[in-house]
């Protein structure tokens, strides 16, 4: 894989997709400190506050720890200042998450609807299984990147690891970076644009033209980051449908060729 | 020559044969549901020895024997309590009708016990007739949702099932109409293949972290079971309570299915039998017996194979394939429709075709209507009934008023195989097998 220099983050933070609470208020309550407080403490922390219709809130010290704003129904902005472990904001009905830092595996997985942004690096199954919303990462992400997707949209400016998007059923991957080996394999619906190099295809995807619409798409997408969709030579891999149902290989077919 | 001596090969037998020449004519592995169909080592091969002069029975049919029981007492707010020591295995639409799922739901409520979901994510009409509902997250994550997570009265995390642990699941394209696949987020009529790996979390360690986002998200409210097929048992007990499991769902290699390669069926996995023995050891080993429970399946049939797993030491069982044939699987009825799918009642395991004659594993609406609910519910909650009346007999006669104080010591094995496997004595003997 090649080097990806992601843009830097200093001009994408200050983007004007950058969530804000929906009344426009950038007034915060008390920022909540996870010093000294249990993982309990603190989901039950953040949904108490999203109950008072706060807007948003500030997440102080997260420390990497696992399964933060986890099971929200809420568009209450959450943003953390730090890095997160594994699961953040997963299993939520809706979330609104900003992370500024790292995250830890399976970043949003399950999502039904709402955004997260996570400013750093994603490590494994980012978007694992996610089916609505939008998650997207600024930096790289690791292994596995949109596995089981299932109808989110995936936007990552660097790279993505190895195993991206297998069994992928619905929805959009967008990589501005490089792709890693076995790339969308078995892979039945929904559609992955890869900006890099793709290292493999796995079983049954394919390569297939982009269209206008699919262009204009991109730069409405990647628009929200400042980033131009015309600057990459953009791949659309989607599934062959050569696998979709059980047959036997043709024996005398293959020899014929 | 009269009466020639037909030689039949022990080796390439005519099932042998069949098999290899199906497999000439598919170009692939063969397809079916039902569990293992060799014979294996199983609580048939015990019996129980009930109370005579050293134990004094409890009256047959007034004395009080309790039923009850509960599940995911270790860290739930909320664990589960049933009736009844027999609960209903999960089974997804889309491999069962509708009327199927709704069916096995009222007949748990009115018995006073749960049923599950599967794959394929819960179904409205299913919750609405299941009074406690526990709800699959399985590797495919099929239409799960996190508001029917907070609807559920327990979730199980299935690792693996004992008819293909480390297998995926599989519904052929003939399953897969317009609901199956919405609810599954897959196209139409294609051959789904649901994954063998979860696809956030890959070993113990991330389990851990797994079962307390599952927690997190539901308040610490209800039990987390975790269900796996019997393999290197022991290990995978242990490994799942330290990863925070409430209960552990154990599934031996007699386990029911609605499709899967009949190799896995018939060479994977280890029979539910020396399974239970052996998760019972593993809980023992590490001290969490009696906190951490344990339920398994995998065959159980009858109130004595519920009396012997409990008597071994499992807190409950689960029943899948038993409870289709209470509600008509395998019926002498609709025959011209077996003799279509190249069978005969008693004899059919076509799940997989989705055309099954008595409707209940099928997608076709003109098949399921022969399957009414309250009709089907009814037999279901019949069967549950007698299976009841038929442990509690067992534990009355073993002088027990409860069925939960069934004991190894109430057990002697029948067979060399079943001694060494259950640890106890070969019946009229003291001997064990391997001790
Ligand atoms: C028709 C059918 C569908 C099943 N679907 C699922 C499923 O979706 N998820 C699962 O964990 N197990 C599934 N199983 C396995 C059962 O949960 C259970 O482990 C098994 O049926 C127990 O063995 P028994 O059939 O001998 O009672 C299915 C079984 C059958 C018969
Ligand atoms: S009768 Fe129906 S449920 Fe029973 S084995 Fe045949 S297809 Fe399956």
């Amino acid at each position: 894989m090649t080097d990806f220099a992601v843009a830097d983050l200093t001009t994408l933070t200050s983007t004007s997709s950058t969530p804000t609470p929906s009344d426009g208020s950038p007034v915060d309550c008390q920022p909540l400190d996870c010093n000294g407080l249990t993982t309990r403490e603190i989901n039950q922390a953040l949904k108490a506050i999203a109950a008072t219709g706060q807007a948003s809130v500030t997440v102080l010290n997260p420390t990497g720890r696992h399964n933060l704003a986890v099971g929200l129904e809420t568009s209450m902005l959450i943003r953390f200042e730090g890095s997160v472990g594994y699961y953040c904001g997963g299993l939520s009905d809706h979330a609104n998450l900003d992370i500024q830092g790292n995250c830890g595996w399976s970043v949003g997985e399950n999502l039904m609807s709402g955004q997260i942004i996570v400013r750093g690096d994603a490590s494994a199954n980012a978007a694992a299984t996610a089916r609505g919303g939008k998650i997207c990462v600024l930096g790289n992400a690791g292994a596995r990147a949109g596995i089981s997707l299932k109808g989110a949209t995936l936007i990552v400016l660097g790279n993505i690891g190895a195993g991206s998007a297998f069994m992928m059923q619905q929805g959009r991957m967008i990589v501005c970076g490089d792709a890693g080996a076995n790339l969308a394999d078995s892979i039945y619906e929904g559609e992955i644009f890869v900006g890099g190099a793709i290292a493999s295809l796995g079983a049954d995807a394919q390569v297939e033209p982009l269209t206008e619409a699919d262009w204009q798409m991109l730069d409405r997408e990647l628009g929200d980051w400042n980033v131009k969709a015309q600057d990459y030579a953009f791949k659309k891999v989607v599934c062959a449908k050569q696998l979709y149902n059980f047959k036997p290989r043709d024996f005398a077919q293959e020899n014929a060729i | 020559m009269e009466n020639p001596i037909l030689h039949t090969s022990k080796t390439y037998t005519p099932e042998a044969i069949h098999a290899i020449q199906e497999r000439a004519e598919l170009g692939r592995y063969h397809i079916r549901g039902f569990g293992a169909f060799r014979n294996v080592p199983r609580l048939d091969d015990l019996v129980f020895l009930t109370a005579s002069l050293t134990r004094l029975p409890l009256e047959g049919y007034r004395e009080k024997c309790e039923t009850k029981t509960m599940l995911g007492t270790r860290y739930a707010k909320r664990p589960i309590e049933l009736e009844i020591p027999i609960t209903i295995a999960g089974m997804s639409f889309g491999a069962l009708s509708r009327n199927a799922k709704v069916a096995l739901g009222q007949a748990a409520t009115w018995m006073g016990t749960s049923t599950t979901t599967g794959d394929g994510g819960m179904l409205a009409a299913e919750r609405e007739a299941s009074a406690q509902l526990v709800y699959q997250c399985l590797p495919s994550r099929y239409g799960f949702d996190p508001k029917d997570l907070k609807k559920a009265d327990a979730v199980e995390i299935v690792v693996g099932q004992g008819a293909k642990p480390g297998g995926g699941g599989l519904l052929l394209g003939q399953k897969v109409n317009q609901v199956v696949a919405g609810m599954r987020s897959l196209p139409e009529g294609v051959d789904q293949r649901s994954p063998c790996r979860h696809p956030d979390w890959i070993g113990p360690d991330d389990l851990r972290i797994k079962i307390e986002e599952l927690r997190e998200a539901t308040d610490w409210q209800i039990p987390i079971y975790v269900k796996m097929g019997a393999t290197r048992v022991k290990d995978d007990v242990k490994l799942a309570v330290k990863a925070g499991a409430d209960v552990i769902v154990l599934d031996g290699m007699e386990g029911g299915t609605a499709a899967t390669q009949s190799i896995f069926q018939e060479h994977v996995g280890i029979p539910t039998l020396p399974a239970i023995v052996q998760a019972v050891e593993a809980l023992k080993e590490i001290g969490v017996y009696g906190e951490v429970q344990l339920l398994v399946s995998g065959g159980i049939r009858s109130g004595p194979d519920v009396a012997k797993a409990l008597a071994l030491g499992a807190d409950a069982v689960s029943i899948g394939t038993a409870s289709l044939i209470a509600m008509g699987c395998n019926k002498p009825i609709y025959v011209e429709d077996y003799h279509k799918l190249g069978t005969e009642p008693y004899h059919c395991h076509h799940c997989h075709t989705g055309l099954c004659p008595v409707g209940i594993a099928t997608q076709e609406a003109s098949l399921m209507e022969r399957l009414p609910v309250e009709e089907a519910a009814t037999h279901v909650a019949n069967y549950l009934q007698a299976m009841v009346m038929e442990t509690q007999a067992i534990a009355r006669a073993c002088g027990k008023s409860n069925v939960h104080n069934l004991e190894r010591e109430d057990l002697v094995a029948l067979t060399l195989e079943a001694s060494a496997m259950a640890k106890l004595p070969l019946a009229g003997t003291d001997f064990v097998m391997g001790q």
